[in-house]
């Protein structure tokens, strides 16, 4: 399934830096929202136009781990390459097998987005992917 | 967390050692300072900090200590240089993040009626934020290399300068000796390829300053700081290569750490992932990390050139007629080698400041010959609405602190917290309306950091000074600001 923005999200309150916690029925929905919030994050919200598809992978290891080195890709792309996730489609997401997404990619438009922040980096400090009631919670603090 | 604090004295506290800590944590801060850090994980972390393996003296916590990612902002640490560990975390993603001032000879009244086009001219000369353009060429791998290697001289030897002693007037004159251009990795050096010269975003800021008051005339004169002359405050680290350099390392570290044994199994937050400074990974990243440090000051030495040409360009003089000079720059994310006396006997340690400064008392031959009467000059940014301090250190830094003091004022409120304050504000107009011309990329940043969300300076560097770590020598107040 795939998601697309806007998708909902807390932010965290950090001192120093910015977080985000997200809810979903399932962990790979719930990582896509992860994705999604990432992306409104860095865009302050604002619209982003449809374009090419992307994908990201990553190596195996503890969920949230794996979530924080798919933020870590997307940031490592949105600087080099200069694209922002529209939408996001989790195809697998295991501690086994890793992670691979199909992203829905979008320009990044440093006027259009000037009010989004600019994040140095994800860290791993409180990071959290795990089973909440029904369904799953993640939490990411970036390095602002 | 509920941690039992004993007071050492007025502005010293003790966290005193117990479970798996090392050493004791001890903090340097007023009774209000201690009280607002209680609603926060800043605390636990200055815990968490001294069971790094190898930790000496104290995990020590400087006034501006604010809630970090493993070591708290205002954080230090040393650690036996033979058996301790070095942690990235200790250093953060900013490697060498920190702060030059530039001293010139024009007055007040000079700049005055000029200030908008200043402003202007260094904002459209120095890129600042996400996406913004090239200050500099892209640079080749080779070139890359040989600024990482280099550092301040390598900006120097291209032109970038205010004047002639530029590089002397860093610390450790503006280069790492151990830099290791080739361990950092392709994907760091994409990043930094197009980013020397560039300001960045958050708490990044270039400050058109003018010196209001000084305290110590002895230090002031030294320091070339006269009331009523305009400075420059740059406060800028490695941008994108420097935050790869260290995401690279945490990344492999925080999946081998454990194994480097039970103390480094046992740590209690995986952000503190370490590795012994002997071990290939540990000296991988020191050399990686020395390299980005290089890559800061060769960053903050152009934008230093670029910045003088401004001005000077803006008020239609000769750069030579400014009279510009680098003060000093200092770092604020590094971890270095150093010599200290620890328990009676001097110790070869490797000093992580997390957000703290280099404060090396008078005498001291790592400071420049023109200061070392009168000690090391202390840089701290305060906030865009305030002001800033120049300090110089004391020998009782040395004996207390690994010859270490505060960064900044710290955070005083979240970005969140800031902004929904800012809501409904025009935080430039308010800051026009008190004389200080600001431009920024978006009207986010200005809100994030506005003056209330930072704690005052003043109060930071009173503690400071009231502990005897370093002195206050002169106030500086921004004219104008431009940020990321």
């Amino acid at each position: 399934m795939r998601l697309r923005r806007p998708v909902p999200y807390e932010e965290l309150d950090h001192t120093a830096d910015a977080g985000v916690i997200v809810h979903g029925r399932s962990k790979e929905e719930a990582l896509a929202r992860l994705v999604l919030a990432y992306a409104d994050l860095v865009t302050g919200g604002a619209p982003v136009a449809t374009g090419a598809d992307r994908v990201v992978e990553v190596a195996p290891g503890d969920l949230a781990a794996v979530a924080v080195d798919v933020l870590r890709e997307l940031l490592f792309r949105l600087e080099t390459e200069r694209w922002v996730p529209e939408s996001c489609e989790v195809v697998h997401f295991d501690p086994e097998r890793g992670a691979r997404l199909v992203i829905g990619s979008a320009p990044y438009d440093p006027v259009a987005h000037a009010d989004g922040l600019v994040l140095k980096a994800v860290t791993l400090h409180a990071a959290r992917f795990e089973p909440e009631g029904s369904g799953w919670v993640a939490a990411i603090v970036f390095d602002v | 967390m509920t941690l039992a604090l004993r007071k050492l004295s007025r502005f010293v506290w003790e966290i005193p050692r117990e479970g798996k800590m090392r050493v004791a944590g001890r903090l340097y801060v007023s009774e209000s300072q201690l009280a607002a850090l209680r609603t926060d994980q800043a605390l636990e972390q200055v815990v968490n900090v001294a069971h790094l393996p190898g930790i000496v003296g104290a995990s020590l916590a400087m006034p501006d200590i604010h809630w970090g990612y493993g070591f708290p902002i205002g954080g230090v640490a040393a650690v036996d240089a033979e058996s301790g560990a070095v942690s990235p975390g200790g250093v953060g993603y900013d490697i060498n993040c920190g702060c030059r001032v530039i001293t010139t000879q024009l007055h007040v009244d000079d700049v005055r009626n000029h200030l908008h086009a200043i402003v202007a001219k260094l904002f459209a000369t120095i890129p600042t934020g996400m996406g913004a353009g090239r200050a500099i060429p892209r640079l080749s791998p080779r070139e890359l290399g040989e600024l990482m290697t280099q550092g301040a001289d390598w900006a120097v030897a291209r032109g970038y300068r205010a004047g002639p002693d530029d590089a002397a007037h860093c610390e450790e004159s503006g280069r790492l000796q151990g830099a290791e251009p080739d361990w950092v990795s392709q994907r760091a050096l994409e990043r930094g390829a197009d980013q020397v010269g560039t300001l960045g975003s958050g708490n990044h800021f270039l400050e058109v300053q003018q010196v209001t008051e000084i305290y110590d005339p002895e230090a002031a004169a030294a320091f070339g700081l006269r009331t009523g002359e305009i400075t420059l405050m740059i406060h800028s680290g490695s941008r994108g290569l420097g935050h790869q350099v260290c995401d690279e390392t945490l990344h492999e570290l925080s999946r081998v750490y454990a194994r480097f044994g039970a103390d480094y199994a046992a740590l209690p937050d995986r952000q503190l992932a370490c590795a012994p400074i002997g071990s290939e990974l540990g000296q991988r990243y020191l050399g990686a990390m020395q390299a980005a440090a290089n890559f800061a000051w060769a960053n903050r030495q152009v934008m230093t050139g670029l910045a003088v040409r401004a001005v000077a360009e803006a008020l239609g003089l000769p750069e030579t007629e400014l009279g510009a000079r680098v003060l000093y720059d200092v770092c604020h994310n590094i971890a270095k080698f150093e010599e200290h006396l620890v328990d009676g006997q001097v110790r070869r340690v490797l000093v992580h400041r997390k957000g703290a400064t280099r404060a090396f008392g008078p005498g001291d031959p790592r400071v420049p010959e023109a200061y070392r009467d009168v000690g090391q000059p202390v840089l701290i940014p305060g906030d865009m609405g305030r002001y800033s301090f120049v300090l110089a250190g004391n020998a009782d830094a040395m004996t207390e602190t690994f010859g270490s003091s505060c960064h900044g004022a710290g955070r005083l409120l979240s970005r969140t917290a800031a902004l929904k304050r800012a809501r409904g504000r025009h935080i430039e107009r308010e800051l026009a309306a008190r004389g200080i011309e600001v431009l920024a990329k978006g009207p986010r940043t200005l809100g994030e950091e506005m003056s209330e969300a930072y704690k005052d300076v003043e109060d930071v560097v009173d503690v400071i000074a009231g502990a005897g770590i370093s002195r206050k020598v002169a106030k500086l107040v921004p004219l104008g600001v431009i940020k990321g």
